[in-house]
């Protein structure tokens, strides 16, 4: 059986309606009105041992609907979830014991305390027994560099340091299962990259599985084989990365500001897909043209201003994968 | 888990609460200050009034000190407890509530001891200095029983104290907010404990006695102590303070895990 088993979830919620303006508030106070909202469609899929997956989504899609699912924090609607066998929302504290989970933007570190204070908690909270805690630490000391700054209280550590903390805080008594909610927002490129060799290591040395959320592509092509996409509360697309980087990878924006705001222009190799004012978007297939040319063809009729070129990312992909009908519900071999 | 392992887990989480609060030295040392001359004023206010009238009801003002004082020094327990309960809107609205929803533990235990609020040490000086001055001046005798009697009655009202803030802070499971619910609920209770019940109408004397059972908190327990009389009451309803305490809290327990199911069904 794998890891994560997920059927046909689904989750809605009655959110009330809010309406405009002093009057509608004061209606409002009276007699709500609530509108459904599926936030949460009918997802499956399922997850192996030891691998990476990349579930991503655009805001509001339902990624952290499900990962709540998953964690035990909500209760269904409807289907059917196990992790490591448990059903979460049943048996939540039994399921506790087998994930780690780190929301990016929010620590579960003691904030005034000296980061090791945090570890010795959470060494009484899963009672982690004295041996498994200090071989974990050492690793974590070795892969994460913890020792620079263990006993810097929470709060003073930079978001770089903090995140590797998070991440050792949820590893620490050896949860087969991690679930990484945007791990790398908010870092600059270099602690980005710290951040997913980490990320690896874990994976590698602990074989952990991890479900990583986020909206960088670059952390999806660096670190996950699978990526499980999902949009308003359906999955569109599950499975191996490259096919969606060899399709949709390679297409890039050319975004141009020219003097003259004038009419058409046709340029060999580049598609027009947006215009506002004087300033042109033109997609291009970069296996087929360079950058440079386009730019070279412009400027032999048009006076550049400015310009700029845009990689795709997980909005536009999603969007590209809708008008092309790249469909295929295909499922990892599992 | 056994209880054994909580209430050991419950001392070193809360001991970590005392370390952070520490941290901020400035604060906590203005807040004793801060609680010991509110009370101060109370008191003072009280004595003022009183002077004009000498008595409210039957009451004198040394009794009627010695009802304000057992009302602070479970207050001060309470706070020490379980004042924190008034935040859980804050951190269900900004996501932090989920962290406890991840951890193996009983939730309500698990934010019980998140926070152990030192900072009340302003209301024991303030209670314990009116208890003795208040004993000389009614030539009290502090027997074994009487002293085990106020140790129920100071139970129960930390527990019954403790139970309405439990119960406010779980509408924000339905509300999301809950912060008002302290204002309109909390507040006057508290301030109904300040003066003997006898004074009040008999209408609200019974809503404190079975519906908000603060007269349990410190006016039945005191009518025993200084053997008051209790109009509509039996004089004996102080020795059923810590029971009540535990019935209350117990009820309000109930209602929070209520609204954290449905929290989980919701989300927000």
């Amino acid at each position: 059986m794998s890891i994560i088993e997920v059927n046909n979830l689904q989750k809605e919620f009655m959110i009330a309606k809010r309406e405009t303006g002093l009057v509608g508030a004061l209606k409002s106070l009276v007699k709500r009105e609530f509108v459904k909202k599926e936030a949460v469609k009918d997802i499956s899929f399922s997850i192996e041992k030891g691998e990476m997956v990349g579930y991503i989504g655009p805001n509001g899609a339902g990624k952290s609907t499900t990962i709540k699912m998953l964690t035990g924090i909500l209760v269904p609607s409807a289907g059917q979830v196990t992790v490591n066998g448990i059903v979460p929302y049943e048996n939540r504290q039994e399921n506790a014991k087998s994930i780690g989970v780190v929301f990016g933007q929010r620590t579960q570190l003691w904030w005034d305390l000296p980061t090791i204070e945090s570890f010795e908690l959470l060494k009484a909270i899963y009672r982690v027994t004295d041996q498994r805690y200090k071989e974990n630490m050492s690793i974590f000391q070795e892969i994460l560099g913890l020792d620079e700054f263990i006993n810097t209280p929470v709060r003073q550590l930079s978001l770089g340091q903090r995140m590797r903390a998070d991440i050792a805080a949820s590893l620490l008594h050896d949860p087969p299962i991690l679930f990484l909610d945007e791990p790398t927002i908010g870092l600059d490129v270099v602690a980005k990259e710290k951040m997913r060799t980490f990320i690896q290591e874990i994976n590698k040395e602990k074989e952990v599985t991890v479900i990583l959320t986020t909206h960088d592509m670059e952390d999806i092509e660096k670190l996950c084989q699978r990526m499980v996409l999902i949009d308003h509360g359906q999955k569109v697309y599950d499975g191996d990365i490259l096919a969606v980087k060899e399709r949709f990878g390679k297409m890039r924006t050319l975004v141009v500001d020219l003097e003259d705001a004038n009419s058409s222009f046709h340029i060999k190799g580049g598609e027009l897909c947006k215009q506002e004012g004087n300033r042109y978007w033109l997609r291009f297939n970069r296996n087929e043209v360079s950058a440079s040319d386009l730019i070279t063809q412009i400027s032999q009729t048009h006076n550049i201003k400015d310009l700029t070129v845009e990689e795709p990312d997980i909005e536009s992909i999603i969007s590209r994968i809708y008008q092309e009908g790249f469909i295929e519900k295909q499922t990892v071999k599992g | 888990m056994t209880i054994a392992k909580y209430i050991k887990l419950y001392f070193k989480l809360v001991s970590a609460g005392i370390r952070a609060q520490l941290q901020y030295r400035f604060a906590f040392v203005m807040r004793i200050i801060g609680m010991i001359t509110a009370y101060t004023g109370t008191a003072v206010t009280m004595w003022v009034m009183l002077y004009q009238f000498q008595t409210l009801g039957d009451w004198n003002f040394f009794e009627m000190l010695f009802l304000f004082a057992l009302s602070i020094l479970s207050w001060g327990f309470c706070i020490i407890l379980f004042f924190h309960f008034r935040s859980l809107d804050t951190y269900i609205l900004n996501g932090t509530f989920d962290r406890f929803l991840v951890r193996p533990l009983n939730p309500f235990f698990h934010f019980m001891a998140m926070k152990f609020d030192i900072a009340s040490f302003g209301q024991f000086l303030f209670s314990i200095v009116v208890f003795v001055i208040v004993s000389f001046q009614l030539q009290l005798e502090w027997t074994l029983g009487k002293l085990l009697f106020l140790l129920g009655a100071i139970v129960g009202g930390v527990l019954i104290q403790g139970g309405l803030l439990v119960i406010i802070s779980a509408f924000a499971f339905w509300t999301t907010k809950s912060e008002q619910f302290y204002w309109v609920a909390m507040f006057p209770a508290r301030n109904l404990t300040y003066y003997p019940l006898a004074i009040y109408p008999k209408f609200i004397q019974w809503i404190t006695a079975f519906v908000i059972p603060f007269g349990f908190v410190n006016y039945f327990p005191t009518t025993v102590i200084l053997n008051k009389e209790t109009p509509y009451f039996p004089d004996y309803m102080g020795y059923f303070s810590p029971l009540v305490g535990v019935l209350f809290f117990g009820l309000a327990y109930f209602i929070w895990m209520l609204g954290l199911s449905r929290y989980k069904s919701t989300g927000s």
